[in-house]
């Protein structure tokens, strides 16, 4: 791919825009509130496109549309049967505990609803595991970059960590936010052009469909067994593993993308802030994963394309959105494109980043090492802390060498530290008899059986450390389970050990458990400002595009 | 707090332009497989977006989304 000087004057006017953001929101940051918290000020459409948008890293986009070549449209489950339905939840049953609360982080509410070792533990496990996304993002890109445009891995990485760094350490949170609504457009109007010209090079919907085996444009007809699709997985697997426990458990527990909820301005749009999100993310596959299809199709018709190779042997499916890219967009175009990468890139960063700064200035710094210093002294370890993230993610990067398909990896995360959690966070809010005991023995083991699973099992030549119990099909669908089989296991010790142990006075519990917590009365509002009218359309849509691409 | 309709409005303004101007000064500018002035079409689509944009923050200058602009 080459670059005209056009292409770069657009990466040099976006990077001005993203540090004039950041310069011009300097001035308000005087609390470690509004450093951390955004000062629970925000507009609700701009806390809504952040809570997507914060998701929505390089690792996504090279992902998703690797998977999409790879997989087909099954991949578009990570949204439609994964996200969504998950999003809902969250905005109508658990932000009127988080936001509700006053709790300023998720780690602080477990802190409230248990005790101090539970949120000790996930604070930590929560701080390990944003280092590790943002590094595995800064990773994909910097290859990314490499491979496309020949710049170097290790100038890449750092030039455009110094620019989140940069941004993030003048506005904080504020700027984060307002950065990933521009990163969020910016993608939009980056890609889909490319969506749109794949798609009708290669003959249209029809024409895909034509070009290739069925498997690839049908998300559920081939979803009976694990051996008619590429993924390996059924529609248990696809509804239990990825639609429940992973997907609830990141959306609703993790803080990356609650935050973006809590900074907003008040309780009605905390809860719309996931609803309202939703709406453009079901739309996302079609700029993200349908362009994977397409590039597989367009590859059929030696038409002039076809699929990049890894040095390995077999295509490398990393790298069709950039091969697209280099055949579809010609200077200018282009360099809307590749910004569009860098910002996808950022914006998972410093969603990553801004969250690990406040679990690590509240959940770990004030609560252990230093209690009760003035609110300046906070605000500035707040600052210092964006370096340190900054800093900790880029080794994490080259930590992600190790890995060639990135998606499968953060699916490991996430088995080990959300599933389980999400079974904290069900027992704890709707039932009040979970006890804090039970919640952190819960979690542990959670955790181990997620490790043991890893460790016993193989699938695609990884795990399997410990012995070879099961070969799964996939490196997916291995991940999956052992969501299920950590959050299995969570959930009964929670149980037992609650069962035995002695549960909070019913007092201590009001704000924070259901039954127990008036739920905002929203029958004064407006139709399209109340949840549940929200939540509905979202549900129609939703089943529309499922039964469409059936 | 800023209205952050004004720099995301504005940057699309820019970029559009910039596409624009390539449409009309370099309307024989072509990738390999793309056969449409491209630039030109999501240029507009973005300067469009982008004046949308400035417009709404203008109008709604200390309403709904834009706080003490």
């Amino acid at each position: 791919m080459q670059l005209a000087p056009v292409d770069y004057l657009i990466l040099i006017v976006y990077f001005a825009f993203v540090l004039g953001i950041g310069w011009m929101l300097r001035k308000r940051m005087s609390s470690s509130s509004d450093f951390l918290m955004a000062g629970r000020s925000v507009p609700v459409w701009i806390t809504s496109l952040a809570f997507i948008a914060a998701n929505l890293g390089a690792q996504e986009l090279i992902g998703m549309s690797a998977s999409g070549a790879k997989y087909g449209i099954m991949t578009a489950h990570f949204y439609w049967i994964g996200a969504i339905p998950a999003i809902l939840f969250v905005g109508i049953f658990m932000m009127p505990f988080y936001y509700g609360s006053k709790a300023r982080s998720v780690p602080e509410y477990l802190k409230m609803r248990f005790d101090e070792k539970t949120r000790t533990y996930n604070a930590v496990s929560f701080a390990v595991m944003t280092i590790f996304s943002s590094g595995i993002s800064m990773f994909a890109l910097g290859e990314l970059l490499h491979l496309a445009l020949g710049w170097d891995f290790n100038v890449s990485v750092l030039a455009s960590a110094a620019i989140v760094m940069a941004y993030t350490f003048l506005g904080g949170l504020t700027s984060a936010i307002y950065n990933e609504v521009l990163q969020f457009l910016l993608i939009v109007a980056g890609f889909s052009p490319l969506a749109i010209l794949a798609v009708a090079k290669a003959g249209g919907w029809q024409g895909m469909a034509s070009r290739l085996q069925p498997v690839m444009t049908h998300a559920w007809a081939y979803a009976g067994s694990t051996k008619d699709n590429p993924m390996g997985v059924e529609v248990f697997g696809i509804v239990a593993g990825l639609g429940f426990v992973l997907s609830f458990g990141y959306w609703c527990t993790n803080f990356l993308v609650v935050q973006r909820a809590m900074a907003a301005r008040s309780m009605s749009d905390a809860r719309r802030t996931p609803l309202i999100g939703a709406f453009p993310k079901m739309f996302i596959p079609f700029i993200v994963i349908v362009p994977g299809i397409a590039a597989v199709a367009l590859a059929k018709m030696g038409a002039g394309y076809s699929l990049p190779l890894a040095d390995k042997g077999g295509p490398d499916y990393n790298q069709v959105i950039t091969t697209l890219m280099a055949k579809f967009y010609p200077a200018g175009l282009l360099g809307v494109g590749l910004t569009g990468l860098m910002a996808s890139f950022m914006s998972g960063m410093a969603g990553n980043v801004t969250a690990f700064n406040q679990v690590w200035t509240y959940d770990i710094y004030q609560s252990h090492i230093r209690k009760n210093a003035p609110d300046r002294h906070y605000l500035n370890v707040g600052r210092v802390t964006t370096i340190v993230g900054v800093l900790l993610s880029i080794g994490a990067a080259y930590v992600a060498h190790y890995y060639d398909n990135i998606m499968d990896l953060l699916q490991l995360v996430f088995g080990f530290v959300n599933a389980p959690l999400f079974a904290t966070f069900l027992l704890g809010m709707f039932w009040k008899r979970t006890t804090g005991h039970g919640a952190f023995w819960g979690l542990v083991t959670g955790t181990v059986v997620a490790s043991f699973t890893w460790c016993l099992t193989v699938a695609e030549g990884k795990g399997g450390i410990l012995g070879n119990l099961h070969e799964f099909p996939s490196a997916m669908a291995q991940s999956w389970w052992i969501a299920m089989l950590a959050f299995t296991g969570c959930l009964l010790v929670t149980l037992m050990v609650s069962m035995a142990t002695r549960p909070k006075a019913q007092k201590e519990l009001e704000g924070l458990v259901y039954g127990l917590t008036k739920m905002p009365d929203t029958s004064g509002d407006v139709w399209y400002e109340r949840p549940w009218p929200l939540a509905i359309g979202a549900v129609a849509i939703l089943i529309v595009l499922n039964f469409w691409l059936f | 707090m800023m209205d952050l309709r004004l720099p995301s409005g504005l940057f699309f303004t820019v970029i559009g332009l910039i596409l624009v101007g390539m449409g009309v000064f370099a309307p024989e500018t072509r990738a390999a497989l793309t056969d449409a002035n491209v630039n030109l079409y999501s240029g507009l689509a973005m300067l469009a977006f982008g004046v949308f944009l400035l417009v709404m923050a203008k109008l709604g200058s200390g309403k709904a989304g834009g706080g003490k602009a």
